[in-house]
């Protein structure tokens, strides 16, 4: 027979045991008094608990001891049957139930939900406890005064200066009676270590016509030297402990290592005594007798302990250093729930929802101009408002932690490449969307490693060039205006325009005199196959890197840009939105059609001025408080239908540092956006990122303001080299 | 000769992990799995220690270790009673009775065994 065949069989019994349960339950349900089902009950409840244990099956065991305790109760007559508690225990044997097939499945850890449940269903049992709250009054540990100082029992004797543990023991009179041998119990302390030397006591013995042959009079003292614990050594009498007086006595080299183990523990709040056992210089039985103790005399409980000479003073005052250390750590201590990301992705889909249904609960209580419920939908949509945020916030993650991971990455691969380079990071407490930071992570590393292979130069270069042997990397994060920037910089030395350029022309990318802006040149390393690496190595220069970046970032909505200079060093900057998820968008109206553009792009609104308007036809600016302000007409763009409205405004938006103003008619406010990707069939509009569900039902399209942005700043381009 | 173990215990599962643990140690087991069983079982035969489970339909643990200590060659076979800690009632019966060694549940078969070699060799 086999581990397992056993544990076959354990399954089998318990899945018979439930289907008692479940008649015997509902059998109660119509005879409480019946005590035979409520016995069967308990010891099906009691035998799947006890077997469970058997196979370390815990999770089974945590979750029927609290069944089998209120059992308990109900067979003791403390708790009666009542409808309710029969419901609440069926459901508790589904659970079980439940636990035992997921064992069966062969499943180790308990899921998340099975584990919630479980919890409930233990918190409503509490309920139908006698007294629930005795358990936690018990802790608080009862200082109660009474008033004789009751005599404590001493064991005669403080610590022993030898090596060896001192071990005194007086058998009760019954131990041969019950079948007890005190010879196979120190036969069995022999097997935990050796006994130096063993005295015994015969002077209990009374005369021959006195003595009882069934009785036991011997005592022992006994020397013994062991690795053991205090524990273990108490155990070995653990069947006899109750009649016999026996004392355990450290040897005094231990005490150092109880003090040494005691500093040793986790910080946590503990009770003095829950310490003293840890350390193991106290033991569970002896703490017991000083609490039994402390509650008839009043003193603190360590002061009880060396009293009683469990545990001497100096331990004592270690412990009681511990605990205030302990106390301390705990006020500080974050606290975390693991929770799985699919969970928060359906709230925050609910919450889409929730925001979208709120819109248009909105807009119907405006239509009835009813005070009263306006005023409640408000306050509706405020709560909402704050659930959306609170609910964007849990995905939110530091980016730290993706940055501190290119720590290893920077040593290896500058190893790898015989470079000497450092890598430092800011801004790793910028906190963006749990998505994001997964996918960002590939992109990253491909340009941290084209930084450290083509970019920082090989040592006798840089110093030439006067700058230090040591070669920087910089990784940075911040905020800004509605989108995260993540910096990768070095310190190398930096695209040559020229090459690149040459390599464009090479490569047909570009036509021979056109005139092209820094930033357009360094642009070009982020088309499809191309690669200014003169060696290809294993690192990069396949020409296959930088697309791919780009497209990455792309996916996420984001746009990224290089900064360079020769010699001096490369900037590539990838910007992100903070959420792919809900916006706060600024909603505005072209005749019949709504747009959004996402709230923390808009700088001002102003109103489109009749000089303006009639400059409008000859040029593509405007003056916004002498400064010049391209502007983008979005009834021109669109071709969106209808007569031009008496008047116009004009949103101001900045994105990356450039401003563009986009005329509509209407401005109609804040609103909170729920982003609706596009169909497959709209994927390669321009000036479009999403669309949304207005409160009407209607159809809102989201403005791609950085594609918006690149249009006009082409279009002025354009017409300055025309 | 082994010295012979009677395992009480309604669980077959329990019984089967209990016996796998001592038959490896060497000892002889009988298997019950109520009072009534046990009792059968051992009738005329020599035993050295006794475990039992303390709740089991038919003849629960306590009634069994009290008429199996009113046999004359059953009175000082020492017993171990299987007990959960929420049973402290049920092990003071139980010492009364008789048996003054218990076993938790769960436990590891380690400590059984210890618990086992503590009161008698194989």
């Amino acid at each position: 027979m086999s581990l397992d065949q056993a544990l076959q069989t354990f399954f089998a019994e318990s899945r018979e045991l439930l289907q008692q349960m479940e008649e015997m339950l509902l059998f109660l349900e119509s005879s409480p008094e019946d005590n035979e089902a409520i016995n069967a009950v308990f010891r099906a409840a009691h035998t799947i608990k006890g077997s469970a244990g058997m196979f370390g099956l815990d999770f089974i065991v945590k979750f029927t001891h609290t069944v089998e305790n209120l059992l308990d109760k109900v067979r003791d007559g403390e708790v009666r049957i009542t409808s309710d508690l029969v419901a609440e225990l069926l459901q508790c044997r589904d659970h079980i139930e439940d636990l035992v097939e997921h064992a069966h499945g062969g499943g180790e850890e308990l899921a998340a939900d099975k584990h919630s449940r479980g919890e409930q269903l233990g918190t409503s049992l509490l309920r139908f406890f006698p007294g629930a709250l005795v358990k936690s009054a018990e802790k608080a540990a009862p200082r109660q005064v009474t008033e004789a100082a009751a005599k404590l029992e001493s064991s005669g004797g403080g610590e022993v200066a030898s090596d060896t543990w001192h071990i005194s023991l007086r058998f009760g009179r019954d131990v041969l009676r019950q079948g007890m041998d005190p010879l196979s119990f120190i036969r069995y302390l022999a097997t935990l270590g050796e006994i130096t030397s063993l005295t015994t006591l015969p002077d209990a013995l009374p005369g021959a016509e006195e003595m009882d042959a069934e009785s036991c009079y011997l005592g022992f003292e006994i020397s013994f030297r062991s690795a053991a614990d205090k524990k273990t050594i108490e155990d070995v009498f653990e069947f006899v402990r109750d009649d016999c007086e026996i004392h355990i006595l450290p040897p005094g080299s231990k005490l150092a290592e109880f003090v040494a183990l005691i500093k040793s523990l986790p910080e946590e709040e503990a009770l003095l005594g829950e310490i003293l056992v840890a350390s193991g210089a106290l033991t569970q039985n002896e703490l017991e007798q000083g609490l039994k103790n402390q509650s008839q005399v009043d003193a603190p409980l360590g002061e009880i302990l060396v009293e009683q000479h469990c545990v001497p003073q100096p331990v004592v005052d270690a412990a009681l250093e511990k605990q205030k250390q302990g106390k301390d750590a705990k006020s500080q201590e974050a606290r975390f729930v693991r929770v799985h990301a699919d969970k928060l992705d359906e709230l925050i889909n609910l919450v889409g929802e929730l925001v979208i249904a709120g819109a248009s609960a909105n807009l119907l209580a405006r239509r009835t101009k009813d005070g009263a419920m306006m005023e409640a939908t408000s306050v509706v949509s405020g709560l909402v408002e704050e659930i959306r945020d609170g609910a964007l916030k849990l995905r939110m993650v530091e980016i730290g932690e993706t940055f501190s991971r290119f720590q290893r990455v920077v040593r290896d691969v500058s190893k790898e490449l015989g470079k000497d380079i450092g890598l430092e990071i800011s801004g790793a407490d910028t906190e963006l969307d749990k998505t994001v930071v997964e996918k960002i992570g590939d992109p990253l590393m491909h340009l941290v490693r084209n930084s450290m292979d083509h970019g920082i130069e090989v040592a006798e270069l840089r110093l030439q060039r006067g700058k230090p042997a040591k070669g920087t990397l910089q990784l940075n994060a911040f905020h800004d205006s509605g989108s995260i920037v993540i910096e990768v910089s070095d310190d190398g030395g930096g695209l040559s325009r020229e090459r690149i350029l040459r390599k464009a022309l090479e490569r047909g990318l570009i036509a021979e005199g056109q005139n092209l802006s820094d930033s357009e040149v360094f642009n070009l390393i982020f088309e499809p196959g191309f690669s200014t690496a003169e060696q290809v190595t294993n690192l990069s220069g396949r020409g296959v890197g930088m697309d791919v970046v780009r497209r990455n970032i792309q996916a996420l909505r984001g746009t990224v840009d290089i900064d360079s200079e020769e010699g001096v060093g490369t900037t590539t900057r990838i910007r992100l939105p903070l959420t792919l998820a809900i916006i706060d968008g600024f909603l505005v109206g072209v005749s019949a059609s709504s747009f959004v553009i996402p709230l923390d792009m808009v700088v001002e609104c102003i109103e489109l001025s009749e000089a303006d308007r009639r400059a409008a036809a000859e040029r593509n600016y405007i003056s916004l408080r002498g400064q010049v302000l391209p502007y983008l007409r979005l009834r021109d763009l669109f071709d969106v239908s209808g007569t031009v409205a008496r008047r116009e405004n004009v949103v101001v938006v900045q994105y990356a540092g450039q401003k563009v103003g986009l005329v509509v008619d209407e401005l109609l406010g804040e609103f909170q956006t729920v982003i609706k990707p596009l169909g497959r069939v709209f994927r390669n509009l321009k000036g479009i990122a999403g669309s949304t569900i207005l409160g009407t039902g209607e159809v809102a399209l989201i403005l791609d303001v950085q594609s918006m942005i690149r249009m006009v700043s082409g279009k002025a381009e354009k017409g300055l080299v025309a | 000769m082994a010295k012979t173990i009677l395992i009480v215990d309604d669980s077959a599962s329990m019984r089967q992990l209990v016996a796998i643990t001592l038959r490896a140690a060497g000892y002889d087991l009988i298997e019950a799995c109520d009072g009534v069983d046990a009792l059968a079982k051992i009738r005329g035969r020599k035993v050295h220690l006794i475990i039992s489970d303390v709740n089991m339909p038919n003849m629960d643990g306590i009634t069994f270790v009290t008429e199996v200590k009113k046999i004359p060659e059953f009175k000082f076979v020492p017993v171990i009673m299987l007990t959960t800690e929420v049973q402290e009632s049920k092990k003071q019966a139980g010492q009364a009775a008789g048996a003054k060694a218990w076993v938790v549940k769960p436990f590891q078969p380690a400590q059984m065994l210890g618990a086992v070699s503590k009161l008698i060799m194989p």
